[in-house]
């Protein structure tokens, strides 16, 4: 069995004092394509930010038993979160995936600037490098957001609604391409969405949060099942 | 013309003030463009005057509390912006009334008149001490430098705070750090060149360099050629005209502001 990055064990996720999820026990290994799922406002993104040390957990621990410390996420937010006033290109976008390996007061070198290039090449983007950021179609931000987070040569890829407001063409090309580095690359993939069909056609594993705020992971066809859907879709 | 404002040394010393101002604002301008603080600059310029007028009121040295006042205030901002129910506007709107009815209210019961405490709030071009130059200089070149070298958190910060946690960036402590830094150069700027130049130096720049140019790298190097010229095209046009120099600084900005504009988007039109 591969290597596990990530082990919850009864990790609340929420606000202040308010928890969203309660008691979660699950845990993301090298390779995993693993697909999240769940009614909208269930804690979807509560759990992505928690994960990635955003907002602190309420209760229970995240352990990186391979690693030993935190592993490194390489983060692709929903696309509609980036300022459009920032006139930035398609490779200073990529660049700031660098940032966090360069520490702190150092600027990006050649070296960066050639790795940022290359993940652009990986995603398609690399006849865009110079284009503006803003300027580009909603497919070729989020290859350009993925190809800033593969820069960051991260242990995990964490993405939060990777096709949310795409059409069916765009949303096709981008979760092949994460199929793709995912089994080229052996890449570590979460990804969040609303979409049972993008879940059930490209990820391996699902982990499904439930109207009361608990999460069940497991294979894709028991995940799926009707049954189980309808337990974790129950209205409140 | 130039020959003689370089002559004259109560000329120079002004040229150098517009200049030197020009030099340490106009690139933070970019940043206080794209982080939408605008307002918020006149808000802490409101706080620092209600604290020099404090100052002179229990006759105490008023630089240093308008500068901690200043640095404060645009730390609390960062911080509370944001947060809790309101918008951020809110907070910032506040302070400004507040600030500018406490100097009022201050100046009112001051020991000494109006006028003196004014020069001291707000600075003037025309009086600009050698030794505030120096002072100018020196602290404008160390935040130079801290941008220079914080460029990329300073960015990171502004434009993808979750993605720079993400990474393991401290977003918090480096926007703590670029306030304060920006409430340095507001409060120094504002003690040798005057309120009005020192806020119209924060957003004029930027906002101009930012309607010409669709790079980020270059909105740095031109808001800061912009500021010089029209620091020096001020300068020269007061002495010409016998006008008011800060002033006639601003409208030459503001001139320059609404060029750029209309450029960007007759350029944005024509594409």
């Amino acid at each position: 069995m591969a290597a596990e990055l990530i082990r919850a064990r009864d990790l609340s996720a929420g606000y202040g004092r308010h928890a969203v999820l309660r008691g979660l026990d699950f845990s993301i290994r090298r390779g995993d394509f693993l697909g999240v799922m769940g009614p909208n406002g269930a804690g979807k993104t509560t759990l992505l930010k928690t994960l990635l040390g955003l907002i602190p957990p309420l209760a229970g621990a995240i352990e990186a038993p391979a690693s030993g410390g935190r592993p490194l996420f390489g983060y692709v937010p929903q696309r509609e979160s980036l300022d459009l006033h920032f006139p930035l290109t398609a490779l200073e976008v990529a660049l700031m995936g660098r940032y966090g390996r360069l520490g702190a007061w150092r600027r990006p070198g050649a070296r960066d600037l050639e790795i940022a290039r290359e993940c652009l090449t990986q995603t398609g983007m690399e006849a865009h490098a110079e284009r503006l950021y803003p300027r580009l179609s909603g497919g070729q931000k989020q290859r350009v957001l993925i190809a800033r987070a593969l820069a960051s040569q991260p242990e995990i890829l964490l993405l939060d609604e990777p096709t949310n407001g795409m059409d069916v063409h765009s949303e096709r090309a981008i979760m092949e391409l994460l199929s793709e580095l995912q089994a080229k690359k052996d890449a570590t993939i979460v990804f969040v969405t609303h979409l049972r069909a993008t879940v059930e056609e490209y990820a391996h594993r699902v982990a499904l949060i439930t109207y009361d705020g608990r999460l069940l992971v497991g294979e894709k066809k028991n995940m799926l099942a009707p049954e189980m859907l309808a337990s974790a879709y129950k209205p409140r | 013309m130039m020959t003689e404002l370089l002559t004259e040394p109560f000329v120079r010393h002004i040229l150098i003030a517009g200049v030197l101002a020009a030099l340490g604002l106009a690139p933070w301008s970019v940043y206080v463009v794209l982080r939408r603080i605008v307002f918020s600059g006149a808000a802490v310029a409101e706080i620092a005057s209600a604290a020099v007028a404090l100052a002179v009121l229990f006759q105490l040295a008023p630089f240093p509390i308008a500068l901690a006042m200043t640095v404060a205030s645009f730390v609390a901002l960062s911080r509370l912006s944001g947060s809790g129910r309101l918008p951020p506007e809110t907070l910032v709107g506040m302070l400004y009334a507040g600030g500018s009815a406490a100097s009022v209210l201050l100046i009112a019961k001051a020991p000494r008149g109006e006028a003196d405490i004014l020069n001291i709030l707000f600075g003037n071009i025309l009086t600009v001490p050698v030794e505030m130059l120096w002072t100018l200089a020196a602290v404008f070149a160390v935040l130079s430098l801290l941008q220079f070298f914080a460029a990329k958190e300073f960015l990171i910060s502004a434009y993808d705070p979750d993605m720079g946690r993400a990474l393991g960036i401290r977003v918090g402590a480096w926007n703590m750090l670029f306030y304060a830094a920006l409430g340095v150069a507001v409060a120094v700027s504002i003690r040798a060149v005057g309120a009005l130049l020192t806020f119209t130096m924060l957003v004029a720049p930027g906002a101009a360099a930012l309607s010409l140019t669709q790079r980020l790298s270059r909105a740095f190097a031109l808001a800061t050629v912009l500021g010089v010229v029209s620091s020096v095209a001020g300068v020269a046009l007061s002495y010409q005209y016998d006008l008011p120099t800060g002033s006639t600084i601003v409208a030459v900005l503001t001139a320059l502001f609404v060029a750029a504009l209309a450029l960007g988007r007759l350029r944005e039109a024509g594409a």
